[in-house]
This record gives C-alpha cells, structure tokens and sequence, in this order.
C-alpha cells in the first residue's frame, strides 16, 4: 500500500493525463452526431467503465471552450415539455482538430508504450 | 441549495461587466435541468459541478482578458482622486466657515484624512464588490485575478497597500514592463486590470487632454 504523497502523485498524474486528453475525448465523442452535456458525461462513463469518467464541472468548461473557439456549435431545442437543451455538434474546424489530436495521440501512446516496453532500460 | 442559487454563486464570481456572465449562467441553468431531468438531486448535481469559484475560473480560461492600458489606468486613478480631493476639500472648507476659531483647523485637517481614508476603503471596497471604482468603470476597466474571476476582499486591501507607504510610483511603474501591465502589489495579489470596453483606449486620452486643458 503506497503512501499518502505516492497516492496523490498516481491522482496528480491521473488527473494531469485527463485533462490533457479532455478536449480529444469530447471531440471524440462528438464525432458521430450531436450530443448534449448529459449525454457525453452518460457516453464516456459508459464506454470507458467509468475510468475516464469527469465531473460535470470539468466536462462544462471545455465544451465552453470547444465553443469559443469554433471547434463545436449548438444549438437549443426547447421541448414541449421540460428545459431547453443545448445540443453541441462538430465544426469542419472542429474536426480537423479531432484529426490532429488523434495523430498526436497515437503518436505519442506508440512511444511510450515503444519505451516501456524496451528491455534495455528494465 | 437550489440550481439558481448555485448558478448565481458562480457568476457572483464573474467580474460584472463582462459579456459572457449571461451566456455562461444560461449554460450551467441547462446543465443543471438536464441533470435534474435524469431524476438527480440538486445535492447530487452541485457535488458534480464543484466549488463555484472554481468553476468559474475554468469558465473564464476560456475567455481572453486584454490588459488595461497605463493611459486608461492612470485617467481612471485622476478622475478617483479628484473625486474624493473635491469632496474633501468641499467638506474642509464647511468646516472651515461653520466651526469657531481654535478648531476649524483642526476640523479641516480631519475633513482632508478622512478623504485619503475614504478614498483607500472606498477602492477596497469597490473593487472587491464590483470589481471597479467610477474611475475604472469610467474608463472600461475592471479588476480581477490571473484567472479572471472577481478579487476577494483581502487581495483588494492588499493592493492598495503602496497607497500608504513612499512606494507607489513605483509599485505602479511595474506596469509599464511586466508582461500583463502588472503593478508590483498585483503580481504579489495575482491580480490585474483588463479593458472591458473597445472604446477605453479613446475616451482615456480624450478625457486627459480635456482635463489638462481645462
């Protein structure tokens, strides 16, 4: 059992890896067809077991962000009944973004897992 | 707590004057009914969506903060001080014609300290509540931290603690080299002014000159 200051290392590099992965994540998720914030927090618990899951406080500014820079649009659909919903789609800039980050990541998880698995420096 | 109660402890962490203060508290009202919809406490989704000053500065990452500039500042510091010089002054010479001889002197000297202490917990005052004095509201500018999000009421005293000592030119000289136009104190509260309106940057020259001329 680790202790306290190894613990909070693992959650620092845990939460480190998440948010510099959150915005490829929602691009992701988004890829196929519009969603609503409930829906991409209920999709990323779901399809990730809840190991990547983020709160609502995390998910809410990067979509904000996503916004701002014209990576995503919206629009609201206010239903008969209920509150108005803000569906969030992918912009052409958006996905050409999700491309990008997509290489990025890849590129980026070969090496490592390249690196880790080296037995020169095990 | 209720959703609207949540929604407006975090845009009560938005500086007043800025735009995206009505389009973020419309977002988090939806984000919240969505929540509330899929049958969720309002316990449960507050829980989610964490401290509301934090939220609030993630909110604003988004949001580019243009830095004040010195003209705007300085126009925004002469029309405070003139404000709270004339009120003084109008308050000494009151006391100068309404009290007896020995101590209309001492009434008027009072009258001039209680100017300079208004004018320091005046600002505090201001810029922790509003996020402004008249001056900055004047000229479009508004205090806030790094992040973006309203000064606390600590930060604001402590920035205007070179107002009392023989450093503030220059505590406020940092502002012509430090990356943000910075005042030293600023740097020390992580604060900084920005420009809240386009506009600023012509109506500060234009009210010096006026001032200066007239």
């Amino acid at each position: 059992m680790g202790t306290d200051p190894e613990r909070s290392a693992r959650t620092g590099i845990e939460r480190e890896l998440k948010r510099g992965s959150l915005e490829l994540i929602v691009l992701h998720l988004l890829a196929p067809r519009e969603a609503y914030g409930y829906e991409i927090v209920s999709k990323l618990t779901a399809r990730t077991n809840g190991a990547l899951g983020v709160t609502d406080g995390t998910l809410y500014p990067v979509l904000y962000r996503l916004e701002r820079a014209g990576l995503v649009a919206v629009r609201w659909e206010t239903p008969e009944r209920g509150v108005p919903r803000k569906y969030y789609r992918l912009t052409p800039a958006g996905r050409e973004e999700l491309a990008r980050l997509t290489h990025e990541w890849n590129t980026f998880a070969r090496a490592m897992s390249n690196l880790l698995a080296s037995e020169e420096d095990a | 707590m209720t959703g609207d109660l949540y929604v407006q402890s975090v845009i009560d962490q938005v500086p007043p004057g800025l735009p995206v203060r009505d389009q973020i508290a419309m977002d988090l009202r939806s984000h919240i009914a969505e929540r509330l919809d899929h049958n969720q406490s309002i316990d449960e989704v507050v829980q989610q969506l964490g401290d509301p000053l934090r939220l609030a500065e993630s909110y604003l990452a988004a949001v580019p903060l243009r830095s004040a500039p010195f003209s705007n500042r300085l126009a925004a510091k002469v029309i405070d001080v003139a404000i709270f010089i004339a009120g003084a002054l109008a308050m000494a010479c009151a006391l100068w014609l309404l009290l007896p001889d020995p101590v209309k002197i001492f009434g008027a000297m009072a009258s001039l300290f209680a100017g300079i202490f208004g004018f320091v917990i005046y600002t505090v005052v201001a810029e922790s509540r509003e996020g402004a004095t008249v001056g900055k509201r004047l000229m479009g500018l508004r205090v806030v931290r790094e992040s973006g999000a309203r000064i606390s009421l600590g930060q604001s005293f402590v920035r205007q603690l070179p107002f009392f000592g023989q450093f503030f030119w220059i505590d406020a000289g940092f502002a012509l080299f430090t990356d943000h136009r910075q005042r030293a104190f600023e740097l020390l509260t992580k604060t900084r002014t920005i420009a809240v309106l386009l506009c600023a940057g012509i109506v500060a020259p234009a009210l010096m000159i006026t001032a200066w001329t007239t």
